[in-house]
């Protein structure tokens, strides 16, 4: 089949629009591997330098924990509460199911600097700020949605049938859940706690509102010293993030397809 | 029959609290942390303004809403904000519609390849892509070091520090969404409808028009909700890849709050935004009849 001129244009435009959206991301890496203290693309010579650097710059190791540890406190706190509340959800109560939806929805479409604002002067109240605990909340408000929606969606595809008869067999309802519901639903579930775990790594305007000096996570830190200029270990750290979600999308992809991956997130 | 008598009355009346309790932790979360920080939000904008301590404890006043009515530079500002967030979901919401068509096109590994892209841009902090934004379009940047070598240029383009650099910045941080926003609702678009079309004489365009679009308004309104509130809460990107005149109302509610240390003005100024943005959702809510599908996404 030939292509027509209309076609031809509209392949370029698509390999344009792609270029926009993974060239700069990829730019941002290579530029982690250059010898020299200045930020270069192409590199002129390879070297691992700067990852060394990385390990021994307390500060920045510091943030990695910070993300690692919010990020953790996010996908338990969010995971449990949105597989409860998606589990509580199962029979659509009509109105009720529906209001609470609204509600569970309602903070992502906040923007996130109000939402660090009003935390931030919630929290002074109670000298919070600056706290794991206000990080791991304020994450979960966005991340509760999603492991809800992601949770609801899991659990509609199980046939439920299959549940009760565990139950008639005389299984207690927890030992029903984990044993008869869990091992069918764990490719739904990971994905949902995957997303959680995601969305507060990546978030940043909560965290640069929320976070103290102790409590910095790695975008903040990386926003700080992007403001004072260029500077090859943000680049060492993106590049780290960007192989971290890389492989965190090639496990959610392994688990339920890229298909599902992209229409459920 | 008392088995049958419990399935029935008692059973059933417990199941249902059993999954009404299941809905606890989530309405604790969503009130404790949500709902009552922003009804306290409220609050401070109604109290006296002391400019560099926070705010008068216990007192009532319209100071902070008189300021956001009363400033021309607020109003500047919330103008600005307004025509850059119509701005950037248009140009999001466009660029999505095509990209995701083009996923869905796609097969194979060419649309793996196009999802992955856009899940990895999805999934990657706003942080890194502002700094790639800066490495890619600055003046020494990749893109004109390019086009300057290449001859295509004698000096290099300004793009950042300016409004298009804070329009790149933004959209390169909202695309993602509105892609797979659309493509979520085209995946559920029946093939044979396509094929349909065509082998009915229309070509790709005509269908692309007629039969694409009307199926994925749906999509369009969640990608255009998304872009639009994000970019109306603008920080980042127009901070850095903006110059001083794309100033966006969420620098300027940082700036009363943690510089100017004025909380009734910077609070008084968070509602307005909210307010805005829940008035632009509503009407967009409206417009969608009651289709749905806004929630579920």
């Amino acid at each position: 089949m030939r292509e027509s001129p209309v076609g031809r244009v509209f392949r370029l435009l698509i390999a344009v629009l792609f270029a926009f959206l993974i060239l700069p991301l990829i730019i941002v890496a290579a530029t982690a591997f250059d010898a020299s203290g200045a930020v270069v693309f192409p590199p002129e010579a390879f070297s691992l330098r700067w990852f060394g650097v990385l390990l021994e710059s307390p500060d920045w190791m510091r943030s990695i924990a910070n993300s690692l540890l919010v990020a953790t406190g996010t996908t338990v706190l969010s995971m449990a509460v949105g597989v409860t509340a998606a589990l509580g959800t199962r029979r659509p109560d009509g109105s009720v199911g529906k209001a609470l939806t609204a509600l569970a929805v309602l903070p992502l479409f906040v923007p996130g600097i109000v939402i660090g604002v009003t935390l931030l002067t919630f929290f002074s109240r109670f000298d919070l700020q600056g706290s794991y605990l206000a990080l791991v909340v304020a994450h979960s408000l966005w991340a509760t949605p999603l492991t809800f929606s992601v949770s609801q969606t899991t659990f509609a595809r199980f046939d439920w049938a299959i549940q009760e008869a565990a139950l008639d067999l005389g299984a207690s309802p927890t030992r029903a859940f984990l044993e008869v519901v869990v091992p069918d639903v764990r490719a739904g579930l990971l994905v949902a706690a995957l997303v959680a775990f995601v969305v507060s790594l990546q978030e940043f305007v909560m965290a640069l509102f929320l976070s103290g000096p102790d409590t910095r996570t790695v975008p903040v830190q990386a926003w700080n010293s992007l403001r004072q200029g260029l500077d090859p270990l943000v680049s060492v750290v993106s590049t780290v993030l960007l192989v971290a979600v890389v492989v965190l999308v090639i496990v959610g992809s392994v688990a339920v397809g890229i298909e599902r991956l992209a229409t459920d997130a | 029959m008392s088995t049958l008598g419990r399935r029935f009355g008692i059973d059933a009346l417990a199941e249902r609290w059993r999954l009404l309790a299941l809905l606890v932790p989530l309405l604790a979360l969503d009130l404790g942390v949500f709902a009552l920080p922003m009804g306290y939000l409220l609050r401070i904008s109604f109290a006296a303004r002391t400019p560099g301590s926070a705010f008068v404890e216990g007192s009532w006043s319209l100071e902070g809403y008189q300021y956001v009515l009363e400033s021309t530079l607020v109003h500047e500002i919330i103008a600005f904000t307004l025509v850059f967030g119509v701005l950037v979901t248009v140009l999001s919401v466009a660029i999505g519609v095509v990209y995701a068509y083009a996923a869905r096109q796609a097969s194979g590994w060419q649309r793996t390849l196009l999802l992955g892209g856009a899940v990895l841009s999805l999934f990657t902090t706003l942080v890194v892509k502002l700094f790639a934004v800066v490495l890619v379009f600055s003046p020494v940047g990749v893109l004109n070091d390019l086009l300057l070598r290449v001859g295509v240029l004698g000096d290099p383009l300004l793009l950042i520090d300016n409004l298009t650099g804070a329009v790149l910045a933004q959209l390169y941080i909202v695309l993602p969404y509105s892609i797979l926003a659309v493509y979520a609702v085209l995946s559920t678009l029946d093939e044979a409808l396509v094929e349909a079309a065509l082998d009915l004489g229309a070509d790709h365009p005509r269908v692309f028009r007629e039969v694409i679009l009307p199926h994925v308004r749906p999509g369009i309104a969640v990608g255009a909700i998304i872009s639009f509130t994000w970019t109306v809460g603008a920080y980042a990107g127009p901070l850095l890849l903006g110059s001083g005149s794309e100033r966006t109302i969420g620098v300027l509610v940082s700036e009363l709050l943690l510089s100017r240390f004025d909380w009734p003005a910077a609070a008084a100024l968070a509602v307005v935004t909210i307010v805005l943005v829940f008035s632009v959702l509503l009407v967009a809510l409206l417009r969608l009849d009651t289709r749905g599908g806004v929630l579920d996404a």
